[in-house]
C-alpha cells in the first residue's frame, strides 16, 4: 500500500491568468485528487484562498470575473504628482502609489472580509514580501483580507499594506512562485502552477517601460527561485505553466473561461503521471 | 522511458524515449552511471524521443553532468523538444548545461 502523498497547489504571481487553476482544480476534482495546502501569491492568493475555504470552482471564476475589473486601476491617487514633485513638503513615504486603493480594498473587503486562515478547510499560506528588508513574508494566520491586500500590493499601482508593523508589498518581489513554501510546510508532490509575466511589444510610454523592467526581473526571479527548488525538493515538482494562445492582459477579466480552460488542460497533459505517482 | 547506448568516436551517446520522471529516472542514472564508470566521460544525452521531464528526471541530469566534469568531461543535450526545452529553461538548466539542436552537433562539439 503506497504512503499518502501530501499535495500541495501553489499558484504564482499573474494577475487573470491565476484563474487556470481553476482548469487545473476541476480536473482534480473529477480525478478524486485532493490538495493537502494552498499556497498562494499576489493574484495567486485570491484564488488560492477561495479554495482553501471550499469555495466551488465555479463560484470563485464568478466572484473574480466581479473583484478583478479595469476599474480597479482606473482612479489616480492625486497626491502622487505631489509626492513625487515635492516629497519633503507632501509627505512621501513607503505607501506611495499612482493609483487609488479604495475600490480595490472595497471589492477584497465583500469577497474576503470577516474570513481568517483558521476558517481554511484546508491549510492556506500566502505570500509578500517586506518592501523594507527584501524578505518573503507567509502569512498563515488571521484575517484574509489584510494577507491578500499585502499579497498583491503592486508597487507603482497600489500602496503598500503594512501589517504587524512590517511595510509589505506584492509577493512576486521575493518569489512569484512560492515552491519553497510548500517544501518546508512537508508538501510531496507540488503542482507548481507559475506564468511568466509578458514583455511588452514596444516600449512607447513610461508605463509599458516599468512593465517591461518589472517583468524582465520577475521572470529571472522567477527562473532563480524555481531552479534551486526544483532541485532541492526530496520528491516532484510538477511545474505546470499555461501556454496562452491569446494574449490574456492585466484585467482581461472576459477572458477567464478561456483561461480556465487553458488551465485544465495544462493539468490533463501531465494527469497520467499524476496518477501513477501518487499509485506508486 | 527506453533507452540507448552508442558510441561515436569517443563520445558515449544516451538516446533517451518517452518520460524522465521519479518513476524512470533510476533507470537513466542506471545507463549514464554506466558509462562514466566505463570511463566514457564525453556524453550526449539525445533527449529527441523525451516528451517530458519533471524535478526528478532533471536531479539525474544535474548529478551526471557534476560527475562527468569532475572528471574531466561534460555531459551535452541535443534535440530538446520545446516542451521540455520549457522546463530546462525555467529550472536554469540551460544556463549551465550545453545544448544542440541534434545529436551530430552535440557529439561534434566535443571537436572529434
Amino acid at each position: 500500500m503506497p504512503s499518502k502523498k501530501r499535495i500541495a497547489l501553489v499558484i504564482g504571481s499573474g494577475s487573470v491568468k491565476c484563474a487556470a487553476a481553476l482548469g487545473l482544480m476541476r480536473v482534480l476534482e473529477r480525478e478524486g485528487i485532493s490538495v493537502d495546502m494552498y499556497v498562494g501569491c499576489s493574484g495567486g492568493s485570491l484564488y488560492a484562498a477561495l479554495l482553501a475555504l471550499g469555495t466551488p470552482v465555479e463560484a470563485i471564476a464568478e466572484m473574480s470575473a466581479a473583484l478583478w475589473t479595469r476599474d480597479l486601476t482606473a482612479r489616480p491617487n492625486r497626491r502622487a504628482l505631489l509626492q513625487a514633485l515635492v516629497p519633503a513638503l507632501v509627505k512621501f513615504d513607503a505607501r506611495f502609489s499612482l493609483r487609488d486603493d479604495r475600490l480595490v480594498n472595497r471589492r477584497l473587503e465583500e469577497v474576503y472580509g470577516g474570513h481568517r486562515f483558521e476558517e481554511a478547510k484546508t491549510p492556506l499560506y500566502i505570500t509578500a514580501t517586506d518592501f523594507m528588508t527584501a524578505e518573503m513574508v507567509v502569512l498563515s494566520q488571521g484575517a484574509l483580507f489584510p494577507a491578500i491586500r499585502a499579497s498583491m500590493a503592486i508597487p507603482l499601482i497600489f500602496p503598500a499594506w503594512e501589517l504587524d508593523g512590517r511595510m509589505l508589498v506584492d509577493g512576486y518581489l521575493s518569489d512569484p512562485l512560492p515552491v519553497g513554501v510548500a517544501i518546508r510546510e512537508g508538501a510531496d508532490v507540488i503542482l507548481a502552477m507559475g506564468f511568466e509575466a509578458a514583455y511588452q511589444s514596444r516600449l512607447s510610454t513610461l508605463a509599458r517601460y516599468v512593465f517591461q523592467f518589472t517583468s524582465v526581473m520577475s521572470n529571472n526571479l522567477l527562473t532563480a527561485n524555481f531552479a534551486f527548488h526544483n532541485l532541492a525538493h526530496h520528491s516532484e515538482v510538477l511545474l505546470l505553466v499555461p501556454e496562452f494562445e491569446q494574449k490574456v492582459g492585466l484585467f482581461d477579466t472576459e477572458k477567464i473561461p478561456y483561461v480556465i480552460e487553458v488551465g485544465e488542460k495544462a493539468m490533463e497533459k501531465q494527469l497520467p503521471y499524476l496518477r501513477q505517482l501518487l499509485a506508486a | 522511458m527506453e533507452t540507448s547506448v552508442e558510441m561515436v568516436g569517443s563520445v558515449a551517446v544516451v538516446a533517451v524515449s518517452g518520460s524522465i520522471d521519479a518513476l524512470t529516472a533510476p533507470e537513466l542514472a542506471a545507463a549514464i552511471n554506466q558509462q562514466i564508470e566505463e570511463g566514457h566521460t564525453n556524453l550526449v544525452a539525445d533527449l529527441a524521443g523525451v516528451e517530458y521531464t519533471s524535478s526528478a528526471g532533471l536531479r539525474v541530469l544535474l548529478g551526471a553532468v557534476k560527475e562527468t566534469r569532475s572528471r574531466g568531461g561534460d555531459l551535452r543535450l541535443a534535440g530538446i523538444r520545446p516542451d521540455v526545452k520549457k522546463v530546462l529553461d525555467l529550472s536554469g538548466f540551460t544556463s549551465i548545461l550545453k545544448h544542440y539542436p541534434d545529436r551530430g552537433s552535440a557529439v561534434d562539439s566535443y571537436g572529434g
